[in-house]
């Protein structure tokens, strides 16, 4: 009865959640967006003041009475700089690259505001992910990857973020929740499948396929959320900024992805492996073409098609996506 | 090894000079050991931080804390009282500098530096002791600020690294700022209950006064110190310098070598206080007072004594005084603080007219047996010569003027001090004139005490209020007279009448002994103009810092009915909302303007420069010519420039008219500014 009890009031807590921080994809933090309340560090601020309170009143120490009003006074002036760090950003969910069951969901955010406020220490979080930290110290924009560890295959919706701010003593904690939209691709698990390649030799390597780990093609800016092995760290030494090297693998074959080529197994399996096999054959140089129920795709290369196919193998068998 | 939390940089510089502030504030009241001890731990953490040093072992850390606890405990001997706290508390704050492995160790830390340096009020209340609370309540603001302000590297600072060393200090000292006004709005509404419980006061260090006893000849040096005693305010005019007899203590016991007070042994008729308020106690009327009352508040300095001062014959005025037994005034509790009370005085005063009751005569005429014979058979001798009273004291008085010299450099008196001074040395100051002509009074059997107190004050030339100053102290005599009660009689004024008639440093100012003591004194050199104008303006804000600050609880009541015409919860309630909402209304109104800072200004700017520096070369934008005219202009009057022009035409364009995305629109303005710093268009050295 207990737990009915719970799952009623956590029911009713989510439609006032939901009736009073309505989802959109952009949204500006007002008033009625935020909630303020003191941190533990507040609370215990509270301790040091009522300490300092007993003391000046044993001692009848104005000087320690005038003391004690100043930090008391001071933590009234935070929250509203605490409120102020959030109150008047934008939010707006920004691109989301496809992901890997398994792996992790980036998810962009943009945070942005109309004038130069300094909004420092702004942390953006998810139930089931790290926070990741931003700051916009006087710029208008500022974006931020957000990753989500991804479990199932298909559109991933997040649910809803919660964006915090200590900033600037500690003593408060202004938040709220944000249901922007999120909704990433997930692409099946990938799984290695052992042999059955039926490949056909093409001729020497025409083009040069991106994304590989062979060949050194450049240096891209530095995006938040890339891995950290690719970083350029010398360039960042010198103080020319964070880059990421990036790679190109030479292309030779040509493959059918079959959905017969792993009888007797579910569907999640088959896909898991047609996934592992298209990113091996992908990072090598082969013309490959994708065969389930319901979609084929000819053969080709390169990497919108590489997209097409992993975004089959992730949509198979799966709801349109949603609120889109 | 658990993941060690990494303080951040700038927190940590703030919390290392926090330390240091904390620590040099207290250096007057902590032992040396412990000023070093500290020093160590921030040197340890400074090599943490580098990487040279660990972070102690546990054991050593109950090591050093058992150490500093031991330390405290041999420093002083005990563990209760101020000093011995606030010494356990830096010891604990200086410690805790050696674990800062997590956010809240840095917390902890900092809210003891909070703790530690308030504290300081209780030792010292000058304007310079809050200025610099307030510098460290802002220095260890910055520590805390430091530790929830990202770390962003130097390319997004546009300050540079010292501006990210130095940014947590600016938010705190914007937050303190702010603070202010509500501060001052709470200070004045918020009501302040009387103290809780007792707590330990600091234990008379230094403190300087009229003490409880008297020993003349033990000492040989008055000349000592320049400090305020108390300021009085009148209402109406100052009396005269010579009617100004500040009574403190009355000593009627005498030892032989010295005076202090009788205990309560010594009165035995009801109880030795009368509070103000309470009904007169029935010794009450054994004082006529008659005339008119001086009416006057005394501002005095912590004394850690109870002792208050006051012109005979006083009546408190203010809450927690009382009125003692021999007429003068005392405190409810030692003054630990800077204290004000408010006193009515009637200067035509009759004390104990009616007669001495056997007990009481016995006491003001006891001589210790076997001291000062040669006194003794003198005072008799003078008594069957001369019958009368006053002629006797008269003789005697006489006989100072005549023979005696006042000096602040008597020499030291052996064990008949009586009979040294009066037959051989024949120097010493007011302490031995009051003790040897008390002393032959009794012996020719009249009663006598020795009052205990100051003497005159300085007149404020332009706040009208009076400073008495620590050199002021005074010893005096008073005689009981058939008829008359007690008299006061001065001796000293018989030997050095310009001592009670000028002020103390008046007569002294230009003596070389006269402040010895304290060569930095600004008082020592109160014979030259403006250096004693200076020290009358400070005393003056002092003396108004003192009434309108340390002393605010007592005319808060007041300053509030005011106000508000009456005092009730919910008035005192609303009036603090109204207050506090209009201090904080500069806040507001700052982080709404604070919000549309104009973004172009930086291109404006840039276009500007960029204009100027046209102008060194030679060409100058004519007025009404966009940015692109004035480009191609440029192009073709100087080719060798074209490329940097277009370059920057085309950036100044893009941000002015696209709406960029991202982090686009930053990067690019960085892109300008660097583009523009290159652009020397009037060096014509480079050849392209």
């Amino acid at each position: 009865m207990l737990q009915g009890l719970r799952d009623q009031l956590k029911q009713l807590y989510q439609r006032w959640v939901n009736r009073r921080l309505p989802a959109a994809s952009k949204i500006r933090l007002s008033n009625k967006r935020l909630f303020i309340f003191p941190t533990r560090a507040g609370f215990l601020f509270g301790g040091v003041l009522i300490l300092l309170w007993l003391v000046a009143t044993n001692f009848e120490n104005n000087l320690v009475f005038g003391a004690t009003f100043l930090l008391s006074a001071m933590f009234v002036v935070a929250i509203f700089h605490t409120f102020l760090n959030l109150s008047g950003l934008y939010v707006e969910a920004g691109r989301t690259p496809p992901c890997f069951c398994g792996g992790e969901a980036e998810f962009g955010i943009l945070l942005s505001q109309k004038g130069r406020r300094y909004r420092d220490s702004i942390s953006l979080y998810h139930r089931s992910s790290e926070a990741v930290v931003v700051s916009l110290p006087g710029t208008e924009l500022a974006e931020v990857w957000l990753a989500v560890p991804a479990e199932k295959r298909g559109w991933f919706e997040p649910g809803r973020v919660t964006l915090e701010t200590r900033y600037p003593l500690g003593l408060l904690r202004a938040w709220t929740y944000l249901d922007l939209k999120l909704c990433g691709l997930v692409y099946p698990r990938p799984i290695d499948a052992k042999g059955r390649l039926s490949s056909t030799a093409a001729g020497e390597g025409v083009d040069d396929l991106p994304g590989g780990r062979e060949d050194f093609r450049g240096l891209e800016r530095y995006r938040q959320g890339e891995a950290l092995g690719h970083i350029a760290w010398k360039h960042y030494a010198r103080e020319q900024g964070l880059h990421t090297k990036h790679f190109s693998d030479p292309v030779d074959e040509e493959v059918w992805l079959d959905w017969d080529a792993f009888p007797g197994m579910d569907a999640e399996a088959r896909l898991s492996r047609l996934c592992g096999w298209l990113l091996a054959i992908s990072s090598g140089s082969a013309l490959y073409g994708l065969r389930i129920p319901g979609t084929e795709i000819l053969p080709s290369r390169g990497e919108a098609h590489r997209s097409n196919v992993l975004r089959a193998l992730a949509l198979f068998d799966q709801a349109p996506r949603p609120r889109s | 090894m658990q993941p060690t939390w990494q303080t951040p940089r700038p927190a940590l510089l703030w919390m290392l000079i926090s330390v240091v502030t904390t620590l040099a504030l207290h250096v007057r009241h902590l032992p040396l050991w412990l000023l070093g001890a500290a020093a160590l731990t921030v040197l340890w953490q400074i090599q943490v931080y580098r990487g040279a040093w660990q972070y102690p072992a546990k054991y050593i850390k109950v090591l050093l804390t058992l150490l500093c606890f031991g330390g405290v405990l041999s420093s002083y001997g005990h563990l209760l009282g101020l000093e011995p706290m606030v010494a356990i508390l830096v010891s604990g704050f200086s410690l805790k500098l050696l674990e800062i492995h997590h956010r809240r160790d840095a917390l902890v830390l900092i809210y003891l530096a909070y703790f530690i340096i308030v504290i300081q009020c209780l030792f010292e209340q000058g304007i310079v002791t809050g200025l610099i609370v307030v510098l460290g309540v802002t220095i260890v603001t910055a520590a805390l600020a430091g530790l929830y302000q990202s770390n962003h590297n130097n390319q997004t600072d546009s300050r540079g690294i010292l501006g990210a060393w130095f940014r947590p200090f600016r938010s705190s000292a914007v937050i303190i700022m702010q603070s202010l006004p509500l501060m001052l709005v709470l200070f004045i509404v918020m009501p302040r209950v009387g103290a809780l419980w007792a707590v330990p006061k600091e234990q008379g260090s230094g403190v300087v006064g009229v003490s409880d006893s008297m020993s003349p000849g033990d000492f040989s040096d008055l000349g000592g110190s320049s400090k305020v005693a108390f300021r009085v305010e009148f209402e109406g005019d100052i009396p005269a310098q010579s009617a100004l007899y500040w009574r403190g203590l009355v000593f009627s016991d005498f030892d032989g070598r010295r005076w202090s007070q009788s205990g309560s042994w010594g009165y035995r008729d009801g109880s030795l206080l009368q509070w103000y308020g309470d009904k007169p106690e029935p010794w009450d009327s054994q004082a006529t007072r008659r005339g008119d009352a001086l009416t006057y508040q005394v501002t005095l300095e912590a004394t850690n004594s109870p002792w208050l001062f006051a012109l005979a014959t006083p009546k408190p005025a203010s809450q927690d005084v009382a009125l003692t037994r021999d007429f003068r005034l005392y405190s409810k509790r030692p003054l630990s603080s800077k204290t004000q009370y408010r006193v009515k005085s009637w200067p035509d005063y009759n004390l104990e007219v009616s007669g001495l009751s056997s007990w009481r005569r016995k006491m003001e005429l006891a001589l210790p047996d076997g001291f000062n014979p040669e006194t003794r058979a003198i005072a008799e001798q003078w008594r069957q010569e001369s019958p009368d009273t006053v002629a006797l004291l008269n003789r005697l008085l006489k006989l100072y003027n005549e023979e005696f010299i006042y000096t602040l450099k008597p020499p030291l008196l052996g064990k008949h001090t009586v009979d040294e001074f009066l037959w051989e040395t024949k120097r010493g100051f007011c302490e031995f004139y009051a003790s040897s002509f008390v002393f032959f009074a009794r012996a020719a059997g009249i009663p006598a005490r020795v009052v205990a107190g100051y003497q005159g004050g300085e007149r404020h030339p332009s706040e009208d209020y009076l400073l008495v100053h620590q050199y002021d102290a005074h010893a005096w005599a008073e005689v009981w007279l058939e008829g008359r009660g007690w008299i006061r009689v001065d001796p000293t004024a018989a030997v050095a009448p310009e001592r009670v008639e000028m002020s103390f440093a008046d007569l002294f100012g230009e003596n070389k002994d006269f402040l010895a003591g304290s060569l930095l004194s600004l008082e020592r050199y109160r014979h030259i103009n403006w250096i004693n104008n200076l020290r009358l303006r400070l005393d003056a804000l002092d003396y108004a810092w003192a009434k309108w600050v340390l002393g605010y609880g007592n005319m808060q009541t007041d300053l509030l009915t005011s106000i508000l015409g009456r005092l009730d919860p919910l008035r005192v309630g609303l009036f603090l909302l109204a207050a506090g909402a209009l201090a904080m209304l500069p806040v507001a109104v700052m982080s709404l303007l604070g919000q549309e800072k104009k973004y172009r200004d930086d291109l404006d700017k840039f276009f500007i420069q960029f204009c100027q520096r046209m102008e060194r070369a030679g060409i100058t934008r004519r007025p009404g010519e966009g940015p692109r005219d004035f480009a191609a202009r440029i192009q073709s009057l100087r080719p060798d420039l074209a490329d940097q022009v277009s370059s920057l035409t085309a950036l100044y364009e893009q941000q002015r008219y696209n709406t960029a995305t991202l982090d686009s629109r930053n990067l690019r303005l960085k892109e300008l500014r660097l583009k523009l710093r290159r652009f020397r268009p009037y060096l014509r050295s480079k050849v392209t």
